[in-house]
Formats: structure tokens, sequence, C-alpha cells
């Protein structure tokens, strides 16, 4: 390989273009004579210039075999294997839950860390009170088609539970953008400056108990009303409103109707409940709620 | 219109374009990093490619001045300063380490990476075209490789910039030892932030990278960037706030100094190429002859 000389603008000026580029002889480039680029074989300015051709020219070559040899896969992910349901005319807004969840998961009582999200109005009458957010373990998981480097994905070693690897997590928020549910069942945790989302404990380092979707979940472990279950049937998600699930029945929670708390889906007292109570009464009328 | 100005004028292009496809990208819900990351993979290619078509010029005096960054020195430089100036901002903005993100989620993250991707154009671009260029040209790199005076010179050199060390300079090269030094921080700093991004970007295209390897680089990254960080506030101090910086400065920006300034602050290099020059005008006159 020839030696590479630099060259003055004046040298420059009295030598033809390839000569310009190529100079190559003696300990500087003098004023005079300079040999033709072709005679000089490979030199290392070429042999730059030739490795980026080659480099640019195979990557753009290798992108378009790609973008033609690939098939257009639809995408199907498998079914997660639980999720959590919770019964929004049960919730006493205790918020137990979020405490516990971010207990196991951070070691840290942080409402902020806590994956499950209660939302409280004290100016809204029973039941709309209390509003829980919580992963529905959705059967086509928006945020997981969302996430640009597979950090939010399919945990096919834990029953197909969708799980966020904050390790592989840029911090796009993509998937909470993604999540089609108001408030997003993706959070952000500030701290670490990734995406968290229920995992139904399957890495809840900080709990003696074994989680995930065959172990137990913290937040139903802990909550004092019941209200939330863990379901290895997925009930039918109605739209962005989520779904009812009713909690309170006899058959779920037998202690609940003997307090004498409303069973009804809404909220209400059921027909049952209803005629007991006048019974109860001497044959009064007792009005619903 | 010159060559520098030519170039001066598509590289001011090429970022108002890099700025407007950030924008619109971050609009329409975009990430770069993952639709156009192949771009970025190309542009050390680019780099390399731009450095074999390179013409260096060599220091010479041109009346009372002398040229000292020639515009490819002044290229190479600018792509990768201003590379890196846009990325330290953007990556603080979007948090680094144990600092939370500045940002809003959704739009605002969006913009912040996307223009942390052309950032990261601009500093790969010169990053490659600087290191090709200068391994390729012949002392280039010895100009910027530090002596054995490195720590006693950068000692006194700092002192006496900041005030507090009586001391006449000695005769220095090209570029001061202290500045040498630097260099060497810049060059570790630069090369864990290229592997450890190339490989943040990487990931986009292989959803398969190990976790714990990602964990790693996130971790580098960050702490490379605080360390190129450090470097540029200094570099930013001793190269553009310090009065006595502004000719080098200027000879950044036009390419020449005053041949007083060359000589009073690199008498070492003035020297070098008054002797040079000398050598050359007597091989001139010796061809004449015959």
């Amino acid at each position: 390989m020839s030696e590479e000389k630099i060259i003055t603008p004046e040298q420059e000026a009295q030598t033809d273009t390839a000569v310009k580029v190529h100079v190559a002889e003696g300990k500087k480039a003098s004023s005079g004579a300079a040999q033709p680029a072709s005679d000089q074989g490979m030199t290392r300015r070429r042999f730059l210039f030739s490795t980026g051709v080659v480099g640019a020219g195979a990557l753009l070559i290798g992108q378009g075999v790609l973008a033609f040899a690939l098939p257009n896969n639809v995408v199907a992910y498998p079914t997660s294997k639980g999720a959590l349901l919770v019964d929004t005319k049960k919730c006493a807004n205790c918020t137990s839950c979020m405490i516990a969840c971010s207990s196991v998961h951070y070691g840290k009582a942080s409402y902020e860390l806590s994956r499950i999200q209660i939302m409280f109005n004290p100016f809204a009458p029973y039941p709309q009170g209390a509003r829980q957010a919580q992963c529905h373990q959705c059967k086509d998981p928006k945020c997981v088609a969302a996430c640009p480097t597979g950090a939010n994905h399919v945990d096919t070693a834990n029953g197909n539970v969708r799980t966020v690897d904050a390790r592989k997590c840029i911090g796009c928020q993509k998937c909470i953008e993604a999540c089609p549910f108001e408030t997003a069942r993706v959070q952000w945790d500030p701290t670490t400056k990734t995406s968290q989302k229920c995992d139904l404990c399957v890495t809840s380092k900080y709990w003696s108990e074994k989680g995930g979707p065959d172990g137990k979940h913290a937040c139903e472990e802990v909550c004092p009303m019941r209200a939330i279950k863990y379901t290895t049937e997925l009930p039918k998600v109605d739209g962005l409103e989520g779904y009812e699930v009713n909690l309170r029945s006899v058959d779920v929670d037998p202690k609940w109707a003997a307090y004498g708390l409303p069973t009804g889906d809404g909220g209400e007292w059921s027909a049952d409940q209803l005629k007991a109570m006048q019974a109860a009464a001497g044959g009064a009328t007792v009005s619903e709620g | 219109m010159s060559h520098p100005g030519r170039t001066l004028f598509l590289f001011l292009i090429l970022v108002i374009a890099g700025i407007v496809g950030a924008v619109i990208a971050a609009n329409t819900g975009h990430l770069l990093f993952n639709i156009l990351w192949p771009l970025l993979i190309l542009a050390p290619f680019f780099g390399l490619l731009v450095a074999g078509r390179t013409k260096r010029h060599e220091t010479f005096i041109d009346g009372d001045r002398v040229l000292r960054h020639d515009g490819a020195a002044r290229l190479e430089h600018w792509t990768h300063g201003v590379g890196t100036f846009a990325l330290i901002v953007t990556g603080g903005l979007l948090g680094v380490w144990f600092m939370k993100s500045a940002l809003a989620g959704g739009q605002p993250t969006w913009l912040a990476m996307n223009l942390h991707y052309v950032a990261a154009w601009f500093f790969l671009f010169g990053t490659f075209y600087y290191l090709a260029d200068t391994i390729i040209t012949s002392g280039k790199l010895k100009e910027h490789l530090p002596t054995k005076n490195v720590v006693k010179y950068s000692i006194q050199h700092y002192g006496h910039m900041m005030g507090f060390k009586k001391y006449s300079m000695p005769p220095e090269d090209k570029f001061y030892e202290s500045e040498k030094l630097a260099f060497i921080i810049a060059v570790l700093s630069a090369a864990l932030l290229v592997i450890t991004g190339i490989l943040k970007v990487l990931a986009h295209v292989i959803h398969a990278m190990p976790a714990g390897l990602m964990h790693v680089i996130t971790i580098t990254h960050d702490l490379s960037a605080i360390l190129i960080t450090l470097f540029l506030l200094a570099h930013l101090f001793f190269g553009v706030i310090i009065p006595s910086a502004w000719p080098g400065l200027h000879s950044m920006l036009s390419g020449y100094m005053s041949v007083d300034e060359a000589r009073e602050g690199y008498p070492g290099w003035f020297a070098k190429i008054t002797a040079d020059d000398a050598e050359a005008e007597d091989s001139a006159s010796e061809q004449a002859d015959r």
C-alpha cells in the first residue's frame, strides 16, 4: 500500500483531479509532477472509499432483498392463561392492592409504582366513586405489538402473561400510548424511565410467595373486600369500558350477601335481597339501593 | 460558491432536513430509530466513503495568516461536535442514569428520540469520517497523540489558563499536550457511545437481544454520555470561553490563524511550518537550477 501524503492548495492547482487525491511520493508532496492515481494500485483512500461504498451498498441491497423476501405475517399472540378481575361495586378505595403491588415488585410502598391503579372520586355517587385500572391481559395486546424493542412481550414461559422486561425498555412509551383503555394499563415508572405493567406477580421478587398465573397475586391476597379475583376464563371485554363483573353474588362471596350488602350486577339490591328485607320489615315496602 | 461554502450549505440542509423529518415522524407517532435504522447504520460507511474522497491541505503560510484547519478538519470537527451536543441535550431530556426524564409521554418523548436519532447520524458520520481520515493521512494521528510530557505540561497549561500558576509556555506542537490528553478521553467515551449506541439500535431489529446485555449496554451508554458531557464542558470552557483560546476557535471556524498567534501560541508547530516552507523553497530552487 502506498504512502498517502497531504498537498497544498498550490500543488492541488497544478495537478489534475485524479492526481490531487493520490499524491504518493517523497517526504512531502512537493510542487510539480505527481504520478497518476491509476499507477498507484490500491491506495489507502481508495480502499476507504471502496469500503464505504461496499458497506453502504450491502446494507441497502440487503434491506431491499429482505423487504421482498420476508412474508407479511399476521402476528398472533398466544392467549394469556389468566387475568385479574375487579368488581368495581365491591371496591372500597382502600388502595391496599396498590401498596401490595409496589411492595412485592419493588420493595416500596408507592402508589406511583403500583401496576394496578385505583381512582377515587369522592363527589361521585356509588358505584361511580371508584374506578380500577388493572391489566386485562388482552387477547390482542396492542401494547406488545407497539413495543419497538420486544421489551413488552408475551412471556411464554409464564402462562403467556403480557409483561415488560425493563432491561430492554427504551422508555419510548409507545406501549402506554397503544393501550386502548382509559386509563392505560401500562404505567410509566419514572425512577427507571421504563414502562411497567401487571405480570400477575411473576416478578414479585420482594414476596416470599410464588406468583404468576399458577401462583398467588398480591393484590388479590390483600384485598379486604375480596373485590379482586384471578380467573382463567377471561370475560368478554366490551369496548373501552372493559368488562363488568360481579364478585358479590352468593355463590362467589357468601359473606357479602350475609352482611346484607347489595349483590345485584349494577350494585343494587337483588330481588332475593329485597324480598328478604320486606319479610324482615313485616311486609313493608323496601325500595332498591 | 466555494468548496467550503458548498459543504456548509449541504451540512445546514441536512441538519434542517433531519429536524423537519424528526418533527414529522414524532407527530405521526413514528420513531426514526425504528423505521429508519438502516440509515443510521449507513452513517459510518458514509463517513468512510467521504474520507476516501477527501483531499487534505497541508498547513501553509498565506501572507499574515496560517492555515491551521483545512475544510476536512472543520467538517469532521463540527459534524462530530454538533452531533455530540445535540445527543447530550436530547439524551439528557430523555433521562440519563438516575436522572428522571424531563419530558411528558407521547409526542415530546418521541420528538426527543427522533432528534436523538438525527444527532446520532451526524455523530456517527463525523466520528467515522474523522477516524478514517486521521488514520489514513500521514502524520495526522500522531498530531493528536500525547507525548511523555503530557502530565507535566497539562498541569502547567491548565494552571496557567486558570491564572494560578506562573509558567511560560514550552514550544508545544500544533495541539497542546493538555488537548492531546483530552483527545484520549474523547476517543474513549466516543468509542463506548458508538458501540453501545449501535447495539441499542440493533435491539430495534433483533428483539431477541439478551435482556442482561441490554441492561449493561444502557448503563454503559449513560455513563459514557456523562463522561463525554464532562469532556465537552471542559472543551467549551478551555476552547471557547477563555480569551486565550479564541484564536483557536477562530481557526476552527475560518480555517486560519494569524502568523503572530501561531508564533506565540504554538511555537513548536510554527517552527515546523517555517522549516517545511524553507525546505520546499530549497527544493523548488534546486529543481529550477537543474
